[in-house]
């Protein structure tokens, strides 16, 4: 088991990441990166907790689902409760969030993910609206004015590490036995099932799954901005999540951390620009679906065995992948 | 020998349709059996019915002793049958090894707690699984192809990625759809000696439709013969050959 854990590359990249997360804090506290600097890094890394947890329903179970901003607003609320009517710890909070989301994917998830292609996609974009629906008609939830004065809880090390555990736990499962019986239902349902997969199971899993981890972004965006209201979690941001897994590649784990890196920097550039923001955004998105239809890194990850296997050094890979 | 599968007067109706009536099918263990007949004599609807896709609208079928009806075709196959598709139905986008490794999924040694956490039952999991597969593709000589994309196979080798992708399940019973389809006279004789040898290597029993005379008369020690949807024969191939009904049924009246 050790072995398999440290072979160079996970050494390279754990180092690197260790650096990343390090260096930002220190250049932060240094006040070499401003706050607005470390705000659109800190929605980077949210950006990624939900487009990576997104593309484990779309892009690998191939569960079209649109209603991600439903399960991202059960987790900011949920959190925002727990810290603002009991004092919870944000561990706590952000893991309430994450249950909370994760149950109300299983409770939506079972129901719904019996459809198929479009059916499926106006199914759980109606239900994100109609959580969205209920959260305004609560009033201990704030209604439509939301809630107010959260303590701010979410630093760059928070977002950082969250991201990082999103990702290592969601790698770690498509690159497993299950994850491959999840893309199966992808490939084809029919095969699948004569194949002994049980595909319902396996989409509500990856379903809940992804519906978690949407709890954790809604958690600490909550806990970040400090407020929350209904419209936030809107059909919109479905949508602007759902953008960044297509653009970045249904099935790429690290395409849509790429897609998410590019397009929130890319809107945060464009804001000055006011109305013109949303056509240039909408040009760049239809450039790239002409040009490259499967998203920038199509099913591909970006790996260091990758760039070696460019460079010449091949071998051959009997062996699990770490 | 003991039967393995048995199928007591099964049939299925769409709206008036009959596409399979009264059926009464025996498998001994070990059996390697043909189902032929005319173009839409309803051979695959009955592995349909087999594999759970379709429900029977009469009947019975007992697979090792308990009735298989009304199960999902994942629990079929969690029981022992698993089949091919005539229009093949490979993970196309996946390699040729991952192909098989899903079909392995049933028997997974290690759970989803031990893949999140890469704990070592994972790791030693995934070598047997991985060690198993090629085992498979180097027994249908697909080793070589392992890390290509399925849909790239010509389509003899998919053929028989899909015989690997369903042993992969540990079956007892194999139901083949047209496994010659599409492949010349060589490639056929190969996977005549390779359907013989995966019985005996597997110890499995074979169902197998197939449109290809020669093989079926060849390798089956008993044919069953649908025509609309009716057993209209069952026995050795020289039986069959000789049967004056199954002689109309393809040839029609007079012949």
């Amino acid at each position: 088991m050790l072995k398999n854990w440290f072979t160079k590359e996970n050494l390279a990249v754990t180092l690197l990441l260790i650096a990343l997360m390090v260096g930002v804090q220190v250049l932060y506290s240094a006040e070499i990166i401003s706050p607005f600097v470390m705000l659109n890094l800190i929605i980077i890394a949210i950006n990624i907790i939900l487009a990576v947890s997104l593309n484990l329903v779309v892009g690998f179970t191939g569960q079209f689902s649109i209603g991600h901003a439903g399960f991202m607003a059960l987790g900011a609320y949920a959190s925002a409760i727990m810290t603002l009517n009991f004092n919870t710890p944000f561990i706590v909070s952000l893991l309430v969030g994450a249950i909370v989301a994760g149950i109300g994917g299983i409770i939506i998830g079972i129901p719904t993910l019996r459809l198929k292609g479009d059916y499926l996609a106006i199914a759980t974009l109606g239900l994100a609206e109609i959580i969205r629906g209920v959260i305004t008609n609560i009033d201990y939830l704030g209604g439509a004015y939301g809630l107010m004065g959260i303590t701010q809880r979410t630093n760059w090390l928070w977002a950082f590490s969250c991201m990082l555990v999103t990702i290592l736990v969601i790698k770690n499962f498509v690159q497993s036995s299950h994850g491959r019986a999840c893309i199966s239902v992808r490939e084809n349902e029919i095969a699948a099932e004569a194949m002994g997969i049980n595909t319902t199971k396996y989409k509500v899993i990856a379903f809940t799954m992804g519906s978690f981890f949407a709890g954790i972004g809604g958690a600490l965006l909550a806990h970040y901005i400090t407020f929350i209201e209904p419209n936030a979690f809107n059909f919109l941001k479905s949508f602007d999540i759902l953008v960044i897994v297509v653009l970045g590649g249904q099935g790429s784990l690290t395409g849509s951390v790429v897609a998410a890196v590019v397009l929130t920097l890319i809107s945060t550039f464009l804001q000055s620009l006011a109305e013109l923001r949303l056509i240039i955004y909408a040009i760049i998105l239809i450039l790239v679906m002409l040009f490259r239809p499967q998203g920038l890194l199509g099913t591909h990850e970006l790996s260091f065995k990758l760039l070696q296997r460019k460079r010449g050094v091949s071998h051959g890979s009997h062996s699990a992948d770490a | 020998m003991a039967a393995i599968l048995q199928t007591h007067s099964l049939g299925i109706s769409f709206g008036g349709l009959k596409a399979v009536q009264d059926l009464n099918l025996t498998l001994n263990e070990e059996d390697l059996v043909g189902l032929i007949g005319p173009n839409g004599a309803g051979k695959t609807t009955v592995f349909n019915l087999l594999t759970g896709i379709y429900l029977p609208t009469t009947g019975d079928i007992i697979f090792k002793g308990e009735s298989i009806v009304g199960l999902k075709p994942y629990q079929i196959a969690a029981k022992g049958i698993t089949r091919t598709f005539q229009n093949i139905r490979l993970f196309g986008e996946l390699s040729v090894l991952e192909n098989v490794l899903i079909a392995r999924h049933l028997h997974v040694p290690y759970n989803m707690m031990h893949a999140i956490f890469r704990l070592g039952r994972f790791y030693r999991g995934e070598k047997e699984m991985r060690d198993e597969a090629y085992e498979l593709l180097k027994i249908m000589n697909l080793a070589h192809k392992a890390e290509e994309k399925a849909k790239n196979l010509p389509y003899g080798e998919q053929r028989r990625l899909e015989i690997a992708r369903a042993l992969a399940t540990h079956p007892s019973l194999l139901l083949l759809d047209e496994p010659a389809a599409g492949m010349n006279p060589r490639e056929t004789t190969e996977l005549m000696e390779l359907i013989g040898f995966i019985r005996s290597k597997f110890n499995v029993t074979i169902l197998l439709i197939e449109h290809d005379m020669h093989l079926v008369m060849n390798i089956c020690e008993q044919i069953y013969v649908l025509d609309y949807g009716v057993n209209i024969a069952h026995g050795t191939p020289e039986e069959i050959k000789n049967n004056p009904r199954v002689i109309e049924a393809y040839l029609g009246e007079g012949a």
